[in-house]
């Protein structure tokens, strides 16, 4: 960050974002990761709030037994067999805060009780943000995706707008 | 006093122009207002607590208990600053308190002539006792005569914020332990942050003389920590609170005339630091002498005079009295020496250490022995002291006294997690007590009072916190420590033996002060001949005297925690960082036992007063909570909706389009609704996609009724209850496919039901195969509702079939709306013919304009909140105010669904015969049966003729005035056995002051047969 | 404030985490028409003063629930682990 002279300070973008939710029966998990991973044609992150990465997504684990495929695109149709689990498209209830700037650090711990250093690019973490729940997504060092509910997301976009007046 | 032309950690080539009561004053980048003032010659600063007496500078840090000044005006007004505190700015306003009509002649001053009647227990005695009434007549005088600085009225104008920070190590305190533990722990690889509440790092280091060897180890160090990468320095900023995880409360603050980025444009910074370790070293604080008017102006600790002079080149005074029961007085008295200034030391013991006496002669200062002041003259400063000798009395000219009657570690922050301080006999002090695993304490905290040693040890448990947290880099420290060099001080000329030695350990550190039991006598020897004379004070903020705490010995409040409150000692601002241990030490004394038997008061955050704007940071006015906003919201406030907070949700109350205000409209909407159409936005539902092979089985155990047996494309009300048998919520769910359903939940609920959902699954029915996911924010919901809505509905949708055939009552149909979802369910909550309408967020928006539209030509307008829970009372459908947390199935007269039923959650506590008891409430419909008056929510039923005491036998609940029946109508609870439909019952109002007489009736007003639901 | 250690998502504030009662007491099964086994657990509590077992959902983050060993005088945690694993 030290040298991003050339970088803004702070810019904030709201974007719609499709995801499919996958999600597996407790017991059935092995054979539905890898049907899954058949249906997706690359690897499932393993521990909640790994990624991985495919031609027009990024897939995060989100819990034990679930995942979203967040797609940059329209969502692709996959079927689940129901002995193994089940898919639900959300594609319509979250809205993608792109923030990102050489501030990005201060805004953030205005925000999120999240330890941004430790946070590796690529991973994902869902918390709270003014007491809403939140996924957040780290990019790189100056850049993160805050995917936020949609009827939380002109409130939370506000706050992070305010946040980042009150870093400079 | 006055200030020195060189020397001192100030800046003198940047003055600072500043007022002290309007009176235009400078000083130089560096000062605190404290050592500014005293610059200016300034030694009345305020006045006392309760005896209105002159009261100058203390000290020269947070523990200071007189110098409290109010600083900025108007919203910006804050009130009881330490002066010793504050960073001195250029145009800083500060005003001394609690004086009128000013500082030097104050008027209320006489309360010291009615001293008698303000002592300890005071407040006790008049308000317990029969002289109540006396206090309510006092009242005002007394509260206007004792009291600190008052706040300002107007908003404060200012930003606060909050953040989060992270550290595996956390050190408290910036003094010489603090630092080497932080070098310590950098060196070692882990993050660490060094938290110091002082504009400078440094502490006690500080107050040596800046050209020693301590000032060189002081910038070395500084310098080898800005360099490292993984260590923040953080000054001005204040451990308020230490919190259970190793969650640490900071305040931050800007310096003087400069932003601090880390802060940005927030006036005051709250940081919650989550730290894997913790390293206390928080120091000690001096504390003072007790004597008869100890309290003067130009009176102060003796640790404090020598900050004053080496830090700020302030000397305050010239002929000194420097009073003590213990080493550590004397470098203060030997750098005034070396000032030139005039010093004698009163020494309450017999064989100080030779080499202090050695030195004491070497500076031509006279050393009294086996002294004691017993009173000090002056009035607005101090002009004299008494001293008592072996030999007699003897008076001593003077206007400066420094005290000290020891010191005591800072344990406040480490006792905040009920670690209770421990006493150590041979410093006559409390200690930490246990530290929990993860915590370490070093330097002047731990008891140990040697520079070099806390060097030392700061450095051994920053070695080992950074162990702790799994740093493993250990090389050798880069930055040399050359310790024999610092204990011995050959270099410091001016005091050689004493860098080492002192504020400085000693083998003959256990003081000997005063308050004793061994001298004791002195105060409390004869003391059934009455109080002493003149004050003596223990407390100088809350003007707490050795009198009072006799007197609370006397009355029986011996306890610390009665001692505290029967004399509010250390209750005020400064939390009796000077006064604590004296006042159990007199206790003590008084009651022939030792101070651990006694025990000490409980340490709680925070350690230093937090404005309260910064604890809340950012979540005030519209930031005060999230709100939540639907898909349409931008067009109800384009359309005239009035909106309303309902939760945390934005819900257009009523449209001005319907009428002037919320009266008018709910009724013309209602009107609206039942003769041609009315369109809701529904979207605050909560929603739960419920799916897997196990999902009819588990909605079958959630609700009270059966869902297995539902068509697909069907949707049921369902009612679910708490596992002791209590309504939790209610609404409808949808069978969209063999193994996949649609759940609603009332909009409060929402979450609720979801987490309850989850938790059955995870800690009951792990063995159920069924997912549940929250729905809420995927779908925009509308209701059209009325005669005409099925009309609008084909009108909207031409492609769809709604027919009656299609899409009968609790018929649900899917379709899309340019390639998004879109969901149609026949429900109705109104009583009228009516479809939930759920759409795509994203096209939420379009379908509703869509919707209003095609509903033009049949009279369609979209109506609010209030015309929707106006509409469901006349239709006796329950809502929130009924399902209350109080009420069952059957008080809601809905058993029937269940019927016989098993197996479902809250299915054998709703059947204990409590809940069947004849008095419990039952749902009823009430209507007013007095012309021109109306119903009231909340009003308290009785039989007419019976007295209106108590609670009656039931109340209403929810009302409205029902334009098709033309009269006020409403639901309630009321007594079972006594609920007879057609008798009259008066509701009683006693916070409007309303009695009216209504009927009690069945709660459905209208249509009791759904004849306007099919069809 | 309370840090608990979500065995899934790492540690993280309590207020991320929604609060759900006493994790000691024994559920019935879901048609048990016992009613001194449904009395048992809804009312009846052991109210330590020491380590207790309680349940806490990570609500803002993986919304699993949790089985969080606390010390109630002290607010020691010493284990978590999620409410679905067999009880140890």
């Amino acid at each position: 960050m030290a040298d991003g002279s050339n970088i803004p300070g702070f810019e904030m973008a709201a974007y719609d974002c499709a995801i499919v939710q996958f999600e597996g029966w407790d017991g059935a998990m092995a054979q539905f990761e890898a049907e899954l991973k058949r249906m997706l044609g690359g690897p499932l992150p393993n521990k909640v709030g790994d990624t991985a990465r495919y031609d027009d997504g990024l897939v995060v684990r989100i819990a034990p037994r679930r995942f979203w495929l967040l797609c940059e695109g329209p969502p692709p149709i996959i079927d689940v067999d129901a002995e193994l689990g089940c898919a639900l498209p959300l594609g319509e209830g979250r809205i993608r805060l792109r923030v990102s700037g050489r501030g990005l650090r201060h805004v953030l711990e205005r925000c999120v009780a999240v330890d941004w250093e430790a946070l590796g690019d690529g991973r994902a973490v869902q918390t709270g943000l003014h007491r809403t729940p939140v996924l957040l997504l780290r990019r790189s060092g100056v850049e993160c995706d805050l995917l936020v509910p949609r009827s939380f997301s002109k409130g939370l976009a506000e706050w992070i707008a305010d946040a980042s007046a009150a870093c400079t | 006093m006055r200030r020195l032309h060189e020397g001192g950690r100030i800046d003198r080539s940047q003055r600072i122009e500043f007022t002290f009561d309007s009176k235009a004053l400078t000083g130089y980048r560096g000062d605190t207002l404290a050592s500014a003032l005293l610059a200016n010659g300034i030694g009345l600063v305020g006045r006392s607590f309760k005896y209105h007496r002159p009261r100058g500078i203390y000290s020269a840090g947070p523990e200071e208990p007189n110098a409290l000044v109010t600083m900025g005006t108007a919203g910006r007004r804050e009130p009881n600053l330490p002066a010793t505190t504050v960073e001195l700015a250029d145009g800083l306003v500060a005003e001394s308190q609690n004086r009128w009509p000013s500082l030097k002649f104050d008027i209320q001053s006489v309360n010291g002539l009615f001293a008698p009647f303000l002592s300890a227990g005071f407040y006790y005695k008049t308000f317990m006792g029969p002289t109540r009434r006396a206090w309510m007549f006092y009242e005002h005088f007394i509260r206007n005569a004792a009291g600190l600085g008052r706040a300002g009225e107007e908003p404060d104008p200012d930003r606060y914020e909050v953040r989060n920070l992270f550290a595996d190590v956390a050190v408290i305190g910036a003094g010489p332990a603090g630092l080497s533990a932080a070098l310590a722990a950098g060196e070692a690889g882990a993050r660490v942050v060094i938290v110091e509440q002082d504009f400078l790092a440094g502490g006690t280091l500080l107050s040596k003389p800046a050209d020693g060897q301590a000032s060189a180890w002081l910038s070395g160090t500084l310098a080898r920590l800005a360099s490292m990468p993984n260590v923040s320095v953080m000054t001005r900023t204040t451990v308020f609170g230490v919190y259970d995880s190793n969650v640490l409360g900071l305040v931050e603050r800007h310096g003087s005339g400069t932003i601090d980025p880390e802060i940005g444009s927030a006036r005051q910074m709250v940081a919650l630091l989550r730290a894997r370790t913790i390293v206390y070293a928080t120091g000690s604080i001096e504390r003072p002498l007790t004597f008869d008017n100890n309290d003067r102006p130009g009176i102060m600790l003796a640790s404090a005079a020598r900050i004053y002079l080496n830090r700020f080149a302030v000397l305050a005074g010239t002929r000194v009295v420097v009073a003590t029961d213990n080493d550590s007085a004397y470098p203060s008295a030997f750098d005034l020496a070396a000032a030139g200034v005039e010093i004698n030391i009163v020494d309450s013991r017999a064989e100080p250490m030779p080499v202090l006496l050695e030195q004491s002669r070497r500076l031509g200062i006279a050393v009294r022995r086996k002294s004691l002041i017993s009173n000090a003259s002056g009035g607005q400063a101090v002009r004299a002291v008494t001293v008592s000798e072996p030999g007699g009395t003897v008076t001593l000219e003077c206007d400066l006294v420094v005290v000290s009657g020891g010191w005591s570690p800072t344990v406040h922050l480490t006792s905040h997690l009920c670690e209770r301080p421990v006493y150590r006999e041979d410093i006559d002090a409390f200690v930490p007590g246990k530290l929990r695993a993860g915590h370490f304490a070093a330097g002047a905290v731990t008891g140990g009072f040697i520079t070099a040693g806390a060097i030392e040890e700061g450095r051994r448990v920053g070695t080992e916190a950074a162990t702790f947290c799994g740093a493993t880099n250990f090389a050798q420290p880069s930055f040399s420590l050359n310790l024999a060099e610092i204990n011995a001080g050959n270099n410091d000329s001016r005091h050689a033996h004493l860098f080492g030695a002192a504020k400085d350990g000693s083998p003959s550190r256990r003081p000997e002060h005063p308050l004793s039991r061994r001298s004791a006598e002195r105060w409390f020897g004869n003391r059934k001949a009455g109080l002493p004379k003149d004050k003596a004070f223990i407390d100088l903020q809350m003007d707490v005297t050795v009198g009072d705490i006799v007197l609370a010995h006397r009355e029986g409040y011996e306890s610390v925690e009665h001692l505290k409150r029967y004399t509010t000692l250390g209750m005020g601002t400064d939390q009796g960082k000077t006064s604590n241990f004296r006042a159990l030490s007199a206790m003590a004394g008084l009651r022939g036992m030792t101070v651990p038997e006694i025990g000490t008061t409980t340490f709680r955050p925070p350690y230093t007063p937090v404005a309260v704007g910064a604890l809340a940071g950012r979540s005030q006015r519209h930031h005060y909570k999230p709100f939540r906003r639907t898909p349409m919201h931008d067009w109800h406030v384009a359309n005239g909706a009035q909106m309303l907070e309902t939760g945390v949700w934005m819900r257009p109350w009523f449209y001005f389009a319907s009428g002037r205000n919320v009266d008018e409209a709910y009724l013309a909407e209602m009107r609206m609704v039942r003769e041609a159409a009315g369109l809701m936005d529904i979207s605050t539902l909560g929603k739960i996609d419920v799916q897997g092979p196990d999902a009819a089985e588990f909605l079958d155990r959630v609700y009270v009724n059966a869902f297995s047996k539902l068509p697909i494309g069907r949707a049921r009300y369902g009612v679910m209850l708490r596992d002791d048998g209590i309504v939790f919520d209610d609404g409808t769910t949808t069978r969209l496919g063999e193994r996949h359903f649609f759940m609603t939940t009332s909009t409060a609920k929402g979450p609720d039901v979801l987490s309850r959902l989850e938790f059955l699954l995870d800690t009951a029915w792990p063995d159920l195969r069924v997912s549940v996911t929250s729905v809420t924010d995927e779908w925009a919901a509308m209701s059209v509702a009325g005669p005409k809505s099925r009309d609008i509905l084909a009108a909207a949708f031409t492609n769809l079939d709604v027919s009656n055939k299609a899409l009968p009552h609790m018929g649900q149909l899917e379709a899309n709306y340019r390639n998004r979802p879109l969901r149609i369910i026949r429900l109705s909550f109104s009583g009228e013919r009516a479809y939930e309408i759920y759409a795509g967020a994203s096209v939420g928006k379009e379908v509703w304009c869509r919707l209003i539209e095609a509903g033009v030509p049949f009279g369609l307008k979209p109506y609010g909140v209030e015309a929707l829970g106006a509409l469901r009372v006349e239709k006796g459908h329950v809502a929130g105010p009924e399902i209350d947390g109080r009420t069952t199935l059957d008080d809601l007269g809905l058993s029937r669904i269940a019927g016989k039923r098993n197996g479902y959650v809250g299915a054998v506590l709703g059947r204990r015969e409590a809940l069947s008891d004849p008095a419990r409430p039952r749902l009823v419909g009430l209507q007013c049966v007095e012309p021109g008056k109306r119903l009231s929510g909340g009003a308290i039923l009785f039989r007419p003729g019976e007295p209106m005491q108590g609670h009656g036998l039931g109340r209403i609940t929810s009302v409205t005035y029902s334009p098709t029946l033309d009269a006020w109508v409403g639901l309630g609870l009321f007594a079972r056995n006594a609920a007879e439909e057609g008798s009259d019952m008066v509701a009683t109002h006693p916070i409007k002051g309303e009695t009216v007489r209504a009927r009690i009736v069945s709660p459905m007003f209208l249509d009791s047969k759904g004849e306007r639901l099919h069809g | 404030m309370l840090r608990i250690e979500c065995p899934n998502c790492g540690p993280r504030d309590h207020d991320e985490f929604r609060y759900g009662g006493d994790a000691s007491v024994v559920r019935p099964v879901h048609d048990d028409a016992d009613f001194e086994a449904w009395y048992r657990y809804v009312f009846v509590r052991e109210n330590p003063a020491g380590p207790h077992r309680e349940y806490w959902q990570h609500v803002m983050g993986c919304r699993q629930w949790l089985v969080v060993g606390r010390d109630t005088r002290n607010h020691e945690i010493a284990a978590v682990r999620s409410a679905r694993e067999p009880r140890a």
